[in-house]
């Protein structure tokens, strides 16, 4: 009798603390995502907050060396956003980050897929010319890029003309659109490595036995790709394309480089550019901060969209 | 559970990335400081202070930085580190640099043009007590205008520097023009040259001047009578408008067409590689690259590049350098048409102390050895105008210290506007000369700079 009462309080205890643990369990991620999000907010928060304030006052180099500034409401935001420049350069940074964001993921999926194909010496070839592609800063490759494309030495032109066509000191950067193309070849260079990881290692984890079963029933390889393999890697997919979006969105030292090596600033800007050029190049910093929080909102925008998209896929 | 963790992480994720979009621009902008740190007259008499000095692009010698260094090591008993900052961003630099206590420099040069406008917002310290013992009213005049506001002396003058021609006297002979005595005969010559192109190179430039190379282009607008901006009842006006600067513009956008074939996008660097021959190596390698190498007879600088002309040869440390020949090229001061030179843009800078440093002592130690005789003559020897005139007549009388002085003598400034370098900054003038370079209608472009220029004259 004893025993049984024992037993059963034991048995209260074990059940009283499972609960308590389902309980912890369902806290946990919770309390393991707070010091993140600490960091985030103690680090995001200053820089945000001036940032508005100074967006809301007349804030130029004499504000900056200590003069009280004054505070005009939504003045910047009215100066900015009746610019038609401001509209111009929006909608040339967003076409810009889509045609950029595009790129860079189908080049990258096809490299990855690329990768699982080839032997392993082949594979390990591509992964360390990618590594190093990936790894090289920015300002370095940079440079070398403007030597490619300049106008009288570049081996760019000195190949096309060899080929035929007559590039003899053909100017890459004048003309926007052939400067969005030298730009976008080099930030989709700069970009794939990271794409073609990611979703290397999401294809990794595809099993052999699902894909070999496909191919018994007739699946051909397209078949194969669109409805097995890129169902199973859409959440890398989606990852990696959210952030080649905000990347490109907030491209800056690419463009600013070609600018430096002579491209026409205003026709060429993009967001990231423009926003300097206002602040730091002209010293109105009340006007780039309007804008910057602009684009933060821009930003956020399109993240919520794919944050919304991955809770509907949970419920 | 899985995948609304996988959405707060994503959240994470992106605010982490778009944070750092965020965080940027207010960043590299840190929060005005007070600049209280007011020189300490009062400070321990000699304590040893290290300091730092920015000197902007290459054009001060090795042997002048080692120099300074040395002597302030004897003088002041502290460290003196150079660093040297580029031309194309001190702008955002010195705006980013300057406020902050902790990391500005404590003694920095500063573009002649640019001095107004830090001036005027207060980064620079008052140095006036000191302007006698510098060497007063024997310093640069324009350049010491430049540095005061209200009759205080913040920044004076480091070196002037002044633009001319460097020609291929071998190439101008060989199409059969002579030196020209006037902009007229400038111009006329530059396009005969280009036209009779006498070793048919592609390309060829009779005067080689990108197109958005303002600085060189603004002497054509000088030499007519006009300006880029002028001050009137408290306010700066820019006049690109203006007849005279529309009559410069003129002849630029007809040299632009027929005489130089340097592309829109090009600015003032390195113009110097156009009119040397192909390096030996290139030459003795691949005959076919001499012939493209060479593609201009002329081109405008500022004095020091004649250290980067001339023909290839190897010094006795096997290094290749270039040796200038009399033969092959010449100098001459861009004429004007009134029979005095032409005014060309007075290049050369300030040099002043920040106001936030906090070794105002040792800063002032260093200024007292730049103004010193030696370090004077120096500046000379090496072809940099001296600030004090007493030391002009150190860089010689060569062709280089003639054509310096000749074309020093009608120099002229941008204008001393508290916007100006808001204006450089914002690259306008680079943007409206190509524009003007590629063709475009002259009166439109003006009237729509100015509207934008303008109102960057007056911000403060």
């Amino acid at each position: 009798m004893t025993v049984t009462q024992t037993l059963s309080a034991e048995n209260q205890a074990a059940r009283a603390a499972a609960a308590r643990a389902r309980k912890l369990g369902r806290l946990a991620p919770y309390a393991l995502i707070i010091p993140s999000i600490a960091i985030l907010l103690f680090s995001l928060g200053y820089p945000l907050v001036w940032q508005f304030i100074t967006s809301t006052q007349k804030f130029g180099l004499a504000q900056q060396f200590g003069r009280p500034p004054e505070f005009i409401g939504l003045g910047n935001y009215a100066t900015v956003f009746t610019n038609p420049e401001t509209w111009a350069i929006v909608l040339r940074s967003i076409a810009f980050m889509l045609v950029n964001a595009a790129l860079t993921v189908v080049i990258g999926v096809l490299l990855a897929l690329l990768m699982t194909a080839i032997g392993k010496a082949a594979r390990l070839i591509l992964q360390v010319a990618l590594l190093i592609a990936w790894a090289m800063p920015v300002v370095a490759t940079m440079t070398i890029w403007t030597w490619l494309f300049d106008w009288r030495r570049g081996i760019i032109n000195w190949l096309l003309t060899a080929v035929g066509l007559d590039f003899t000191n053909h100017n890459w950067l004048a003309e926007p659109l052939s400067f969005y193309f030298v730009a976008t070849v080099i930030v989709v260079w700069m970009s794939v490595p990271f794409v073609t990881f990611s979703v290397y290692a999401g294809l990794t984890q595809v099993s052999d036995e699902v894909l070999e079963a496909a191919q018994l029933d007739g699946a051909d390889g397209y078949r194969r790709f669109h409805y097995i393999i890129l169902p199973l890697i859409r959440p890398v997919l989606m990852i990696v394309l959210l952030l080649q979006l905000i990347w490109d969105l907030r491209v800056f030292t690419q463009i600013r480089m070609l600018q430096d090596a002579g491209a026409p600033p205003s026709s060429t800007d993009l967001l990231g550019t423009y926003i300097y050029r206002l602040g730091v190049a002209s010293s109105d910093f009340g006007m780039a901060s309007a804008l910057s929080i602009f684009v933060l909102l821009l930003t956020v925008a399109m993240s919520a969209f794919y944050v919304v998209q991955l809770l509907k896929e949970d419920s | 559970m899985k995948k609304k963790l996988a959405a707060v992480a994503l959240f994470a994720a992106s605010a982490l990335a778009l944070g750092a979009c965020a965080g940027t621009p207010a960043t590299t902008t840190p929060a005005p400081q007070p600049t209280d740190t007011a020189p300490t007259t009062e400070a321990p008499a000699k304590t040893p202070q290290d300091i730092t000095f920015w000197l902007i692009g290459g054009d001060t010698p090795q042997a002048l930085r080692d120099y300074l260094v040395e002597q302030y090591k004897t003088v002041n008993g502290g460290t003196l580190t150079i660093e040297e900052q580029t031309w194309g961003d001190i702008i955002a630099k010195l705006t980013t640099s300057l406020p902050d206590a902790a990391n500005t420099p404590d003694v920095t040069e500063i573009g002649n043009t640019q001095a107004p406008t830090f001036t005027n917002v207060g980064a620079f310290a008052d140095i006036s007590d000191m302007y006698e013992e510098l060497g007063g009213a024997k310093l640069l005049q324009s350049f010491v205008d430049v540095g005061a506001v209200d009759g205080k002396n913040y920044t004076l003058p480091y070196y002037f520097g002044s633009r001319y021609a460097f020609y291929r006297k071998d190439v101008w002979k060989e199409a059969g023009v002579e030196v020209p005595k006037t902009l007229d005969e400038f111009n006329a010559a530059v396009k005969t040259i280009t036209e009779k192109n006498p070793r048919d190179i592609k390309d060829f430039s009779g005067f080689f001047i990108g197109g958005q190379d303002w600085r060189n282009g603004i002497s054509w607008i000088f030499a007519n009578g006009g300006d880029l901006a002028k001050y009137e009842n408290g306010q700066w006006t820019s006049t690109l408008s203006d007849p005279n600067t529309i009559k410069g513009l003129t002849q630029l956008q007809e040299i632009q067409k027929s005489a130089s074939m340097a592309p829109s996008t090009a600015r003032d660097a390195s113009p110097w590689l156009y009119i040397n021959d192909s390096d030996v190596a290139a030459a003795t390698d691949d005959q076919a690259e001499e012939k493209t190498t060479l593609s201009a007879a002329t081109i405008m600088a500022p004095g020091w590049a004649h250290w980067s002309i001339g023909d290839l040869v190897k010094n006795d440390e096997g290094k290749e350098v270039r040796q200038w020949n009399d033969d092959t090229f010449g100098v001459f001061a861009l004429p004007g048409n009134d029979g005095k030179p032409a005014p060309v843009f007075a290049g050369g800078s300030n040099i002043g102390i920040s106001a936030a440093s906090q070794n105002q002592e040792g800063s002032r130690d260093l200024l007292r050895i730049i103004f010193s005789s030696e370090y004077q003559t120096m500046l000379g020897e090496n072809g940099l105008g001296p600030a004090n005139s007493d030391y002009v007549s150190a860089l010689g009388d060569d062709q280089f210290a003639q054509a310096l002085i000749e074309s020093a003598s009608n120099s002229k400034l941008t204008p001393a506007a508290p916007g100006w370098a808001a204006v450089e900054g914002s690259l306008k003038l680079e943007e409206f000369f190509a524009k003007v370079a590629e063709g475009g209608d002259i009166a439109a472009l003006a009237a729509q700079y100015d509207a934008e220029i303008t109102p960057m004259l007056n911000m403060k």
